[in-house]
């Protein structure tokens, strides 16, 4: 083997890095692209599908039920306000702003998930009535899932930031979690509009 | 020594070099904070991308055989006619249990098991970027290969083909458990390529070696980071529609592919092919990565073309997402989809060209070697062009109409999987044998079965080709003496049993030189990869320090001594992060130690998917039990180690 002759002394690189520059931020961005090509991919069969039907909803299936499904949305976005601080507090490194906001956020994500119970009901259609139901079940119902992850990260961070010292790299973390829940809402807001806004349109 | 050339140091002496007694120091240090843990529970909790990628490849491996075995049983239930070894549903089971094996449990998990292992070593990284998630990922394969072969011991093998089509594989027409186990055994295997390939895209982007610029990249870790964008956008589809289409309608009622309440069975085979065309590529691309380093290494140059390969690459991968209807000609697709997905088949054959053309002007120019690598090189050459020319034949409608699910398909798509994926895959096994374990293979058992498997590969899917024109269906368990088929198939048996035999040899071969074969040292090829600067096997640590990378061929550079960058800590699992395009140094990072809990959660995944065959409240057992495990895993994440240096804005600050 050749002899190692150093010619760069990396020491002085920070080991804490936030966006692109960190790994789990690259993590982070994969598994929402596999997950939103996932809900593009369901999206895609609940179009196909609905080549076999003359009205959509068909027949004697009401339409979806706005007034839950709005109020989760409108929840949602607020809960933006406290995901953007607890970001911003966490590249300036301030953990008691970081605590703040995402107990604040915690606070109204929590709801989310209780609502997304009754989203489904608003969906006026069981799943197994025909192809309509199971299309819009599944797509509500797989975006349950990645709500429900995501508000079990956000609060189990919250509630590490309370009860442990947190490392350095927390900070980061705290702006990845804001980055994942951004993207969980507008999922959702896709499927607001193309499942319940979307039949009363076209 | 002559004092070499100036380049990007830092304020350290030009013409300075490690001493071996800090070499030896510091190797011990990083060996004691990189090895794995000790016994059984060390085994459990690895996290070392070596330990995992290996597992990987002995699994993958064996599948090959289990495979293998359930081939042999078929092609003797063919070998006369009328036979009755194999009974109909016994053989329904082993047909679709081969498929199933060969294409989910052997040829995706074996090439992204490759990337695992060699990708870090080709860029000089440590580990990968995510080792914990790449354990998940090897467990949760894990489980689905028991999972299957549980089942069909237990007499549930899925029954319903590789590809499963509705309505047979619906609730209907398959009551009982064994497509099931199927549609879940699946998205195991898919959520285990997932998390291979984040891992391998990410590795790649931010794990380079210094210099390593995205034109110096090595053609195996291109191919392997083509293929993991291919993963990510295929296999979301046949997970989507295996687990939460297929299995749902069998367990829950939903209606996706009923067409009495308005779903479609089309809609199946749609989704399975927007993968199932894809993963041809997943399984090939890989393999033509194996091709190039050994090309170069045995031809002692350079590989020709290096920007067009890499070009051939990527295009193969968008042209592969535009193919899945050919799959589909016998239904009713319109005449202009028709004439669409024919030209892309036909078109996708001009980047697989451009590849073979490359390695054969570099054949060429070079002064070929003929060790038993390239010898499978060469035999990959010989028989995947074959199968590409059948494949550009299926690719015209009207001829695929006629050899529609007629052993012509069987034998076009044994030559294309067995020419252009296991072949370059042996000559691999061959090639990074001695890194891997550090002593070589022997060549002479070595050419034998390289020998044996070219002839039996061509002896049992040659005559099929004729056999499908003669108008034999493929999956049927057996047939009447008055086709005629006879003496074809037996030939075609014959074959299979000397590809028995060339396994056989290699296996012995394995076996021989792990423990006996003669030492390999660190470049026994003298090829010029990263991967052959470091010792063989490759140490816990994998690099001493990471190397600066000047050219695509480092260790063909004239340089006497390999820069290298330090200040990389050594008392606890640190790796360094560099720029995504320029692979310039940007950060050191903390790399996760050895954890449980990724072992914890795949056995939670296990319960969930085996579980939600039998009743749905599983999924919440599971979902509850997946809650501790990940717990669990973030509190060991944020274990408080120290002072780190952190970046914000344009500063940097020490912060406890």
């Amino acid at each position: 083997m050749k002899a190692l002759r150093p010619v760069s002394d990396v020491g002085g690189l920070p080991s804490v890095v936030f966006g692109q520059r960190s790994l789990m931020w690259w993590g982070t961005l994969g598994f929402m692209v596999i997950e939103g090509w996932t809900t593009a991919l369901i999206f895609a069969s609940y179009f196909y599908v609905r080549q076999n039907f003359e009205a959509w909803p068909p027949l004697q299936t009401p339409l979806p039920s706005l007034t839950i499904p709005t109020i989760n949305l409108a929840l949602m976005l607020a809960s933006f306000i406290p995901a953007a601080l607890a970001a911003r507090a966490g590249k300036a490194l301030d953990r008691a702003g970081v605590r703040r906001w995402l107990t604040v956020m915690s606070v109204l994500v929590v709801p989310t998930v209780v609502l997304r119970w009754w989203d489904l009901w608003a969906l006026n259609v069981r799943w197994d009535t025909n192809a309509y139901g199971t299309a819009v079940w599944l797509l509500v119902g797989f975006h349950a899932s990645l709500l429900l992850f995501d508000v079990g990260d956000t609060v189990g961070l919250t509630l590490f930031y309370w009860l442990k010292p947190m490392p350095a790299k927390s900070f980061s973390d705290a702006s990845d979690n804001s980055m994942y829940w951004y993207f969980t809402v507008a999922l959702w807001a896709a499927i607001y509009l193309i499942v319940y806004v979307g039949p009363r349109i076209f | 020594m002559t004092a070499p050339p100036p380049h990007d140091h830092t304020g350290l002496p030009a013409d300075m070099t490690l001493t071996d007694d800090a070499v030896a120091r510091e190797a011990a240090q990083l060996d004691s904070i990189w090895r794995d843990g000790r016994g059984f529970w060390g085994w459990l909790t690895t996290v070392d991308h070596k330990s995992i990628g290996k597992r990987y490849i002995i699994t993958a491996f064996l599948m090959f055989i289990a495979g293998g075995i359930e081939a042999a049983m078929m092609r003797t239930q063919l070998a006369r006619p009328e036979n009755t070894l194999l009974g109909p549903d016994r053989y329904n089971q082993i047909f679709t249990t081969h498929g199933t094996t060969m294409m989910f449990l052997f040829a995706v998990p074996i090439m992204t098991a490759m990337g695992l292992y060699f990708v870090p070593l080709m860029i000089g990284a440590r580990n990968v970027a995510f080792p914990r998630l790449n354990a998940f990922g090897y467990w949760t394969y894990f489980v689905g290969v028991v999972f299957l072969y549980v089942s069909l011991f237990a007499n549930t093998g899925p029954d319903a083909g590789w590809f499963s089509y509705v309505p047979l594989a619906g609730p209907q027409y398959s009551p009982g458990h064994r497509v099931d186990v199927w549609a879940q055994l699946v998205t195991y295997t898919e959520i285990a390529a997932l998390c291979a390939a984040v891992n391998i895209i990410v590795t790649t982007f931010k794990m380079r070696a210094p210099g390593m610029s995205l034109n110096r990249i090595p053609l195996f870790v291109w191919a392997q980071l083509v293929v993991s964008f291919m993963i990510v956008f295929a296999m979301p589809a046949v997970a989507t529609g295996s687990t939460l289409m297929l299995a749902a309608d069998r367990a829950v009622n939903t209606q996706w592919f009923n067409p009495a309440e308005g779903g479609d069975a089309l809609l199946w085979q749609h989704i399975f092919w927007f993968f199932g065309h894809p993963e041809v590529y997943i399984i090939f691309l890989p393999a033509l990565g194996f091709v190039t380093p050994i090309v170069e290494t045995f031809s002692r140059r350079p590989v020709f073309g290096y920007t067009a390969l890499v070009m051939a690459n990527i295009t193969t991968a968008f042209f592969a997402f535009g193919l899945w209807v050919h799959h589909m000609f016998a239904t009713p697709v319109p005449e202009l989809g028709q004439s669409l997905f024919t030209a892309a088949s036909m078109l996708i054959a001009i980047p697989t060209g451009v590849q073979i053309f490359c390695w054969i002007a570099t054949l060429w120019l070079g002064r070929p070697e003929l060790r038993t690598a390239m010898l499978f090189v060469l035999g990959f050459i010989f028989t995947f062009v074959n199968g590409g020319i059948t494949g550009v034949m299926l690719a015209s409608v009207a001829f695929d109409k006629q050899a529609h699910d007629t052993f012509f398909v069987v034998a076009h798509l044994h030559y294309v999987l067995l020419g252009g994926g296991v072949m370059p895959l042996f000559g691999a096994f061959y090639f990074w044998f001695p890194k891997i374990v550090g002593r070589m293979l022997d060549e002479t058992i070595g050419k034998i079965h390289f020998w044996l498997f070219l002839i039996g590969v061509n002896l049992t899917f040659f005559p099929m080709h004729i056999l499908g024109l003669e108008g034999m269906p493929r999956r049927v368990y057996t047939y009447l003496a008055a086709t005629g088929w006879g003496p074809l198939n037996l030939v075609a048996t014959a074959g299979a049993y000397i590809i028995a035999l060339s396994v056989i040899a290699f296996l012995y071969n394995v076996l021989k030189s792990w423990r006996g074969g003669a030492p390999a040292g660190p470049n026994p090829w003298n090829s010029s990869g990263l991967e052959w600067a470091i010792p063989s096997p490759p140490p816990s640590y994998t690099f001493l320090h990471v190397p600066v990378v000047h050219s695509r061929h480092p260790l063909w550079e004239p340089a006497v001594d390999m820069p290298v960058v330090t200040g990389l800590r050594t008392d606890r699992r640190e790796v360094l992060l560099t720029t995504a395009f320029d692979a310039r140094p940007d950060s050191r990072h903390h790399a996760p130690g050895p954890s449980i809990w990724p072992l914890y959660l795949a056995l939670c995944m296990g319960v969930m998917w085996i579980g939600s065959i039998f009743s749905p409240y599983f999924v919440l057992i599971a979902t509850g039990l997946s809650a501790i495990g990940l717990v669990g895993w973030a509190l060991q994440s944020t274990s408080t180690p120290g002072t780190e240096r952190v970046a914000t804005g344009d500063a940097v600050v020490e912060l406890a």
